[in-house]
């Protein structure tokens, strides 16, 4: 498990304000939008602001936003490949 | 058929993007030319702006800009009437928005500079500009707000309630609404091109229309408003139902309140946005009614999208078709989207008209539709004769005490529940993941109507939510125009947006009851409960699908925005929060609670009399009455006591007041608490068999609730 996978499983926590969930318990395979946490399209902008203002990472099409929300995982590989670092 | 309850358009105030007046905004309309253009009505931070629709030239009139949109439209509407409206009804989301953001910024910290925050004001401002002083209600249904104010006007004259009644929609640009719906990636780049097929979004804007109506017809009347509909999708706080379901009821239900068949309608004035989602949900919902579509079109592209003045904006513009038998186009619309399977005009066409069905659709999924067509072509349909009670099903508070149970058992020793409860205690009762977005407005609204619906021992909700508030959701307002001036106003939240918005608890409200009738919010400040009593008491009727309601108000407390915008908290004064929820129903029930609004006015030099009279005179006073609860907030000390002292000298009563205030604490929403506990004391001992307990809101306004037993 590398760092930002397990920084990004907090940060999803702490903006989504999803309570009942530890980053332990957080799948970072499982299907982010529409899965079992009951993330939704609101919480996918809050998501954007996040890894934009964080990370500097900008995620402003459609398309790409459908393949990097799948998981948390494919989210961390899109912020690592796109940083400005 | 009576012709006596026909509603006709007296006067017409417009002011939009297109210009001032019924003349400009025909001729710009056929034009066929979008107004939208690059924001300049205040500095950003990070161009470039996005295309919006703005008012050029709008005089100076000291008040906030929505104020100043609100009044140089009445003035419009009222020109030749020399008298003044039994009401005003203004449908807003912004009140004061602009002003606060600005003294926000400026760390302006003098709480009288904020006095204008309030939606309630805008109303207040106009109905004081019109010299009205009967009813001066705002309701606020996100962009829906403008068409319910309309239809809540069409309702209260069709009651014989009033007969000239002042109404529309009044929205001004502001950095919530820009930035908002940008965060929420709705704003198209290019400008709005509804039901084009490259369409990415709506254009932000503002605007003001207001419609003189009455029940007397005038020599040349504008118009007539036959019906509206309402409805709630009771799906998503922010995106419409995908199917249009909710869209669909609406146009049905205005369908079915005017008598006429969905073939009578002659052109469609569409919501359209121009958001991939609404078009296409509007869509579905739009053939799901009319197999075969009359012309249609929306003016969005052309306006922009001015969010509660629009309803209203349009209403104005069905009357302009109906009077010079002319269409506007679907300005921008290059490519019509072959997935809405709709040919909206692309251009404007010259075309007699008979009946224009103006469709809004808001966030909170509050939908509003209404029928205008020409005077006296049909003729509205009598009001079936219903019960004036609304029978008491269930209640709930919350206060610094806590629940029903704990509040109540606070009061029963008098002793005070004052306070601001924590989160926790408030969210006990709500599914973690269905409240995780919402802060404390939200959650206490849906506290309040899970505890009803339980107190009432049923096993199904009401389908209509009437919910009031003064301030509405300030901890997300708060954050969201906090984290947009930290980051410089590169990062503001959409989860905040969504949040801030007036109706988005009552929105929630109805997702998690499945309420999917009317669904209103309304906001009068210290009487933003008896306002939405008065709204539920104008929209419940006896049909099954429409005769229930939670009728609640809440307010929280916020330590930065209370002390600013509320005139009765002052830097010391201990903050207090809560609401009360009452399910309610329209149908008599012997042997039930049940309570009437007896009276709602601006003060007066006369309005004591006036009480007294509405209340059935002294002698029934004298005779039926065991209490009263008297609301006097602590802005209005001198002038409540001195109106209750009156109320009690002239009636002659002389039995106990209770000052609820000092009980509940000071805010808003305080007189939602002591509805509950009327109720509670009149299911005790305390109150003798057939005795009436009087809930009086003084001060600014003068209300009267009545409980008793039926």
């Amino acid at each position: 498990m590398d760092n930002l996978t397990e920084e990004l499983k907090k940060r999803l926590i702490e903006i989504l304000n999803l309570t009942d969930v530890t980053p332990e318990e957080f799948d970072e395979n499982a299907q982010l939008v529409g899965g079992e946490l009951g993330i939704d399209s609101i919480d996918v902008l809050e998501i954007v602001v996040m890894v934009e203002k964080d990370y500097g990472v900008v995620i402003n099409n459609k398309e790409i936003a459908e393949k990097v929300f799948s998981s948390l995982s494919s989210l961390a590989d899109y912020i690592r490949k796109n940083s400005p670092k | 058929m009576s012709s006596k309850k026909n509603v006709y358009i007296v006067g017409i105030g417009i002011i939009s993007p297109l210009g001032y007046g019924l003349d400009a905004t025909e001729q710009a309309l056929r034009k066929n030319e979008s107004a939208i253009a690059p924001l300049h009505v205040f500095a950003i931070q990070q161009p470039p702006p996005l295309p919006v629709g703005q008012v050029q030239n709008l005089p100076d009139l000291t008040l906030p800009r929505t104020h100043g949109l609100a009044i140089t439209a009445a003035r419009q509407a009222m020109e030749g009437c020399t008298h003044p409206p039994d009401a005003v009804i203004i449908g807003s989301t912004t009140g004061g928005i602009l002003t606060t953001e600005e003294l926000l910024a400026a760390q302006d910290r003098d709480a009288h500079n904020y006095r204008y925050h309030g939606l309630t004001t805008v109303a207040e401002e106009v109905a004081r500009e019109v010299q009205c002083s009967g009813q001066a209600l705002t309701v606020s249904t996100a962009c829906s707000s403008g068409t319910v104010a309309i239809g809540m006007a069409l309702k209260m004259l069709q009651s014989g309630k009033a007969e000239w009644i002042l109404a529309g929609g009044v929205d001004s640009l502001c950095h919530l609404t820009y930035f908002g719906f940008h965060s929420l990636q709705l704003v198209d780049p290019r400008g709005s091109r509804p039901f084009d097929t490259n369409r990415q979004g709506m254009s932000v804007a503002e605007g003001a229309a207001m419609l003189l109506l009455s029940t007397t017809k005038p020599q040349k009347p504008l118009g007539q408003i036959l019906s509206c509909g309402l409805s709630c999708d009771a799906y998503h706080p922010a995106s419409p139902h995908p199917e249009g379901k909710g869209a669909s009821m609406a146009m049905q239900k205005a369908l079915d309140n005017a008598a006429i068949k969905a073939e009578a309608i002659g052109y469609i004035n569409l919501h359209g946005t121009g958001t991939p989602e609404n078009d296409r949900a509007e869509s579905k919902a739009v053939r799901s009614i009319f197999p075969q579509p009359p012309p249609l079109s929306s003016i969005k592209g052309a306006t922009g999208h001015g969010l509660a003045a629009s309803g209203a904006i349009e209403a104005a513009i069905a009357a302009i078709c109906l009077q010079k038998g002319f269409v506007p186009a679907n300005t921008g619309c290059r490519q019509p989207d072959p997935e809405c399977q709709l040919t909206p005009l692309l251009q404007p066409a010259d075309l007699p008209i008979a009946t224009v069905l103006s469709n809004s659709l808001g966030f909170g999924g509050n939908n509003a539709c209404l029928i205008i067509a020409q005077p006296d072509l049909f003729s509205s349909p009598d009001p079936a004769g219903q019960s004036r009670c609304l029978t008491l099903l269930g209640k709930a508070c919350i206060t610094g005490a806590g629940h029903t149970q704990q509040s109540m058992e606070r009061f029963a020793q008098r002793e005070p529940m004052a306070g601001v409860i924590d989160l926790e205690t408030i969210s006990e009762q709500l599914p973690v993941r269905k409240v995780r977005r919402l802060k404390r407005f939200s959650r206490i609204a849906l506290g309040l109507a899970d505890a009803a619906r339980k107190d009432s021992g049923l096993d199904h909700s009401p389908h209509c939510v009437f919910m009031g508030s003064g301030w509405g959701s300030l901890s997300e307002t708060y954050d969201f125009l906090d984290k947009l001036q930290q980051s410089q106003e590169q990062f503001p939240s959409p989860i905040d947006f969504v949040g801030s918005v007036h109706n988005s608890a009552a929105g929630q409200i109805a997702i998690m009851h499945e309420a999917t009738g009317a669904n209103i919010t309304s906001s009068g400040g210290d009487y933003s409960f008896e306002q939405a009593l008065l709204a539920a008491d104008t929209f419940l009727d006896s049909d099954a699908r429409s005769n229930s309601a939670f009728v609640l108000a809440a307010d929280e407390a916020h330590s930065q925005f209370s002390p600013l915008f509320d005139p009765s908290i002052e830097p010391a004064t201990p903050l207090a929060d809560g609401g009360g929820c009452l399910y309610l129903c329209r149908q008599a029930m012997p042997g039930k609670l049940s309570l009437q609004l007896t009276f709602f006015r601006k003060k007066t030099t006369q309005v004591i009399d006036k009480l007294i009279t509405a209340s059935g005179g002294q002698e029934t006073l004298q005779r039926n009455c065991r209490m009263i609860l008297a609301g006097i907030p602590a802005a209005e000390a001198q002038e409540g006591q001195a109106q209750l002292d009156s109320f009690l000298e002239k009636s002659g009563l002389t039995i106990p007041v209770i000052h609820y205030r000092e009980f509940t604490g000071e805010f808003a929403s305080a007189s939602a608490v002591a509805a509950v506990m009327a109720v509670h004391l009149m299911e005790s001992s305390e109150i003798p068999a057939g005795g009436k307990i009087l809930v009086l809101g003084l001060g600014e306004n003068v209300t009267c609730m009545e409980f008793g037993r039926q």
